[in-house]
């Protein structure tokens, strides 16, 4: 599987799909899109990038290990729950607010934007763990 | 300071220092005793706080939200019976951390030692003063834990391993049972709260006259007997003597034992004056009382006698607490009490004494003893008057709560009449004649006859005071009782007995009271004892013939049987209920689902099928759905792995294609995504495995298969198709609710995403969680089939 034109072309493709997943990611809130599918499709570009140069060449250059990442996710989320807590709301409550800022002009920030990046990280990490385990097996 | 708050701090000053010990020992050093020892006595000012009050008939009571939307509520209640237990409970646990700074050796894991110690003082306070039952039951099974922790303290030892088990299990699953018990009681009354039941004598008369009253009355029981190690569940109190013999006299003899009995004196109020608490309470004591003194015979070990004299001294206020008639509840309310706290003393004390025997002679084996008084006799003056007390001997607080004893016995048994007339106060005297019959053997054994030199150690001499004074100050307490009852009488068990009976309660105890029928069986009692002290030997010697003869007449051989029996029946149920290969398991489901999801819905069904279909499908659609059809088909036929996998990767992108004709993006590109990266580690597995399925089915079994599986795939349809289009729903759609409210509540347009983060958070947050696990799940089982070969 691994001839020039594979890892040519997943050199090109995975930056972009990586750009779009996380595009998906912060759009998801008003448009389709959102923590879980661009979770899996980190997580697809990055297999990718597996299958085309092996898994031991990616580790030769910087070893993932994924299952902190699925970690970090449910820290976040779980800390955007007592986050409410924190402003006498109860666990898990949105919150919301408009905030001007320079060239983006008006964004809105929204609390549950954090939770959605926890289920992205925690999608990208778990999937990615099972991926490598079930690859790493002789 | 409030007494409210007295009472909270006492139950919590213990966890909290406990919490703070590792911290303090790096300063303390080998002195960390003294700083628990402080910790009791702290404990004891403020629960003694209380006591002025409740003399007075005012009891303390106060309660904090802790879970207001179940109806539970941290709350304490101090009346006589719980201060007299915190009492006990702390100022015995001043004079065990004492005397535990010389008994535990420097090289021991003092840490450990002293916080599970003060766990477990801090969970016996909590208990007593629990008001609220939910309460009381955590704190119950809190001092299950540390007294397994404490009972297994020596962790290599297989002895102390086993004893500790065999607690754990019999005293938390009979918490279990109370805990069941409880919940009763709450259906019955509707409170969780024990105070408001006690206060309201409506409530109670409720409670007797209902339906499941015998019901949470046994449930409760079982609780207490196996906590108190009454009727068969004593088995664990003898093996628990494996621990460290301060803890045996702390939470074996003097506390924790005492829980179930507490807990009897607590539930008295509301379910005694009738038949079921006589026989049931009373004939349990009873016959523990004569099974354990009888029993006691053929022990060797001196904790071993003690730990049978526990049982049957349990016994005897198991047995007065279960005093009562319709007309007169509670005839031995007061005796028992006086017996608990008489107990509490001379017990605590007689361990401690073994400890010290156990510790200059360095054995327990009470047939290796002799003649010690020679060398230790200060040791021999303590223990003797603490033994003499538990024979019931003048003028030592034994003999009172003993007389108190036999007067009730043959109140009840008077007020009963017939054949019990007799038998009562008859099976009373015989419960003190083994008592006297043991006590002696205490005394006799270790200290008196000859010294058996070849087995004990050249010098051995009295310990140093640290030991010493704590068992000194329990037989002072033990004579100071004896002689001048009535101080403790006034201030603990009026009170204590005023809390059971929810009346005033005047005593008069003194030493000499006439010469009455209990001091004439008194004086039986010494006669037939010492008769009965001559043939001792003789009869531990027959005890132990007849266990050798018949080894399953024991409680000890069913518990055995049950407990090692388990591996190897839960090996036998797993190898029965998990073949291991898939199709059993997707057997099994699939049979489940057609029973509890097909059968029920053609029964509420009018009709199977809808007779009004909209078949109206159009032409796109249909090639579509014909290509999914053909490609599931191909799943099941096709022969080698990759081309199968392949098909089922057609169906997945095929019905994402689904997705988007039914304007379904979000669906439609998950999908996608998950279908490609599935793909890919299903190649990658079957790259390592043989590619051809290897599987030759019977016809039977795949005319089996075929059925299920088009069965399930028939009702599903059905079920479609009345979903969709048959059947009026009798609900409302939910989604209405987020489509109005999506952007005004979450400001989100994409209403999938916004029910995912924000709407359902709680869920995706549970998902994530099971996401995790799943993955850690898989990898782990990668990497421990590859650790195994």
């Amino acid at each position: 599987m691994t001839t020039l034109i594979t890892k040519t072309v997943s050199k090109a493709c995975v930056p972009i799909i990586i750009l779009f997943s996380v595009s998906l990611l912060f759009a998801g809130h008003d448009l389709p899109g959102g923590g879980f599918i661009g979770g899996v499709m980190f997580a697809s570009a990055i297999s990718l990038l597996y299958v085309a140069f092996g898994l031991k060449y990616i580790d030769s250059i910087y070893s993932y290990q994924w299952d902190k990442w699925f970690g970090a996710g449910l820290l976040l989320a779980s800390l955007t729950g007592f986050g409410a807590m924190l402003f006498g709301y109860n666990f898990l409550r949105s919150l919301y607010m408009l905030v001007s800022l320079p060239l983006l002009g008006d964004v809105k920030l929204l609390s549950t934007t954090l939770f959605d990046i926890g289920v992205y990280l925690v999608v990208i990490g778990s999937l990615l763990y099972v991926f490598k385990g079930t690859g790493e097996d002789e | 300071m409030d007494l409210f708050t007295a009472i909270t701090l006492a139950v919590f000053l213990p966890f909290i220092m406990a919490g703070i010990l590792p911290a303090a020992e790096k300063v303390l050093k080998n002195r960390i005793g003294w700083y628990a020892t402080a910790t009791a006595f702290l404990s004891l000012l403020l629960v003694a706080l209380a006591v002025p009050s409740v003399v007075n008939g005012e009891n303390v009571q106060g309660s904090v939200a802790w879970l207001p939307s179940l109806g539970i509520e941290m709350s304490f209640y101090g009346d006589g019976l719980s201060i007299m237990f915190g009492l006990i409970v702390s100022g015995i646990g001043i004079l065990i951390m004492a005397y535990s700074n010389e008994y535990m050796s420097k090289r021991e894991d003092l840490s450990r030692y002293y916080r599970q110690l003060l766990m477990f003082m801090g969970s016996m306070l909590g208990m007593v003063f629990s008001s609220n039952i939910i309460q009381l039951f955590i704190f119950w099974e809190l001092t299950s834990i540390t007294s397994f922790m404490l009972i297994g303290y020596w962790r290599n030892r297989p002895m102390s391993v086993y004893g500790a088990t065999k607690s754990l299990l019999i005293t938390a699953s009979g918490g279990i049972f109370m805990l069941a018990g409880f919940l009763v009681l709450n259906i019955i009354t509707g409170t969780f709260d024990i105070a408001t039941v006690l206060q309201n004598e409506s409530m109670i008369e409720t409670i007797k006259g209902h339906e499941f009253f015998l019901f949470a009355l046994v449930l409760i029981l079982i609780g207490a007997a196996a906590k108190s190690a009454q009727g068969p569940f004593y088995i664990w109190l003898p093996n628990a003597m494996e621990a460290p013999t301060p803890v045996s006299a702390f939470l074996h003899s003097a506390t924790m034992v005492k829980a179930g009995i507490y807990l009897v004196a607590r539930i008295h109020p509301i379910f005694s004056g009738t038949d079921a608490w006589f026989i049931l309470v009373s004939g349990l004591g009873i016959i523990t009382m004569l099974a354990a003194g009888f029993l006691a015979f053929r022990q060797t070990d001196i904790k071993g006698i003690l730990a049978y004299s526990t049982i049957s001294q349990l016994a005897y206020m198991m047995a007065m607490y279960g005093y009562t008639t319709y007309q007169y509840p509670g005839i031995g309310v007061a005796a028992a009490t006086f017996h608990l706290l008489n107990h509490a003393t001379f017990k605590a004390c007689l361990f401690l004494v073994a400890g010290i025997v156990a510790h200059e002679t360095a054995t327990r084996d009470i047939t290796k003893m002799g003649g010690l008084r020679k060398d230790m006799p200060v040791t021999f003056i303590i223990g003797s008057i603490a033994a003499l007390a538990m024979a019931g001997v003048p003028p030592l607080n034994g003999f009172l709560s003993k007389e108190m004893f036999y007067e009730s016995s043959l109140e009840m048994g008077h007020l009963l009449g017939g054949p019990l007339e007799y038998l009562i106060p008859a099976a009373a005297v015989l419960g003190g004649v083994f008592t006297f019959a043991y006590s002696i053997r205490f005394i006799d054994g270790i200290f008196l006859g000859k010294r058996r030199s070849e087995h004990l150690p050249k010098h051995m001499h009295e310990p140093s005071l640290i030991m010493l004074v704590p068992p000194a100050f329990l037989a002072v307490l033990v004579i100071l009782i004896g002689l001048f009852p009535s101080v403790a009488v006034h201030y603990i068990i009026e009170p204590a007995a005023a809390g059971i009976l929810l009346q005033e309660v005047h005593l008069h105890v003194s030493l000499w009271h006439g010469f009455t029928t209990a001091l004439m069986m008194t004086i039986i009692t010494f006669i037939a004892g010492i008769a009965l002290y001559t043939k001792y030997d003789t009869i531990a010697a027959w005890q132990d013939r007849m266990n050798a003869r018949y080894p399953w007449f024991s409680i000890n051989y069913a518990y055995d049987r049950i407990v090692n029996g388990a591996p190897g029946k839960s090996a036998a149920f797993a190898a029965v209920m998990q073949p291991g290969p898939v199709k059993p398991y997707l057997v099994a489901l699939l049979l489940l689902f057609l029973v509890l999801g097909a059968i029920p819905a053609m029964l509420v069904a009018t009709t199977l099928v809808p007779a009004d279909l909209n078949f109206n499908v159009p032409p796109y659609e249909g090639i579509l759905l014909g290509l999914i059809v053909l490609a599931a088909l191909g799943t099941a036929i096709l022969r080698k792995y990759l081309h199968a996998v392949i098909a089922v990767s057609a169906v997945g992108y095929l019905i994402s294609l689904v997705f988007i004709y039914l304007q379904a993006p979000d669906l439609a590109m998950t999908q996608i995504l998950v279908e490609t990266l599935f793909t890919i580690i299903f190649l990658l597995v079957i790259l390592k495995i043989p590619q051809t399925f290897r599987e030759n089915l019977t016809r039977s079994v795949l005319a089996r298969d075929l059925l299920i599986s088009s069965a399930v795939g028939i009702t599903v349809l059905v079920l479609l198709l009345n979903a969709t289009q048959g059947i009026a729903s009798p609900f409302e759609s939910i989604s209405y609710y987020f489509i109005e409210n999506s952007v005004p509540l979450a400001r989100g347009h994409n209403m999938v995403n916004v029910i995912l983060v924000d709407f359902r958070g709680y869920d995706t947050l549970g998902e994530i969680v099971v996401l995790c696990l799943a993955g850690l799940g898989v990898y782990n089982l990668i990497k421990s089939r590859s650790d195994s070969k």
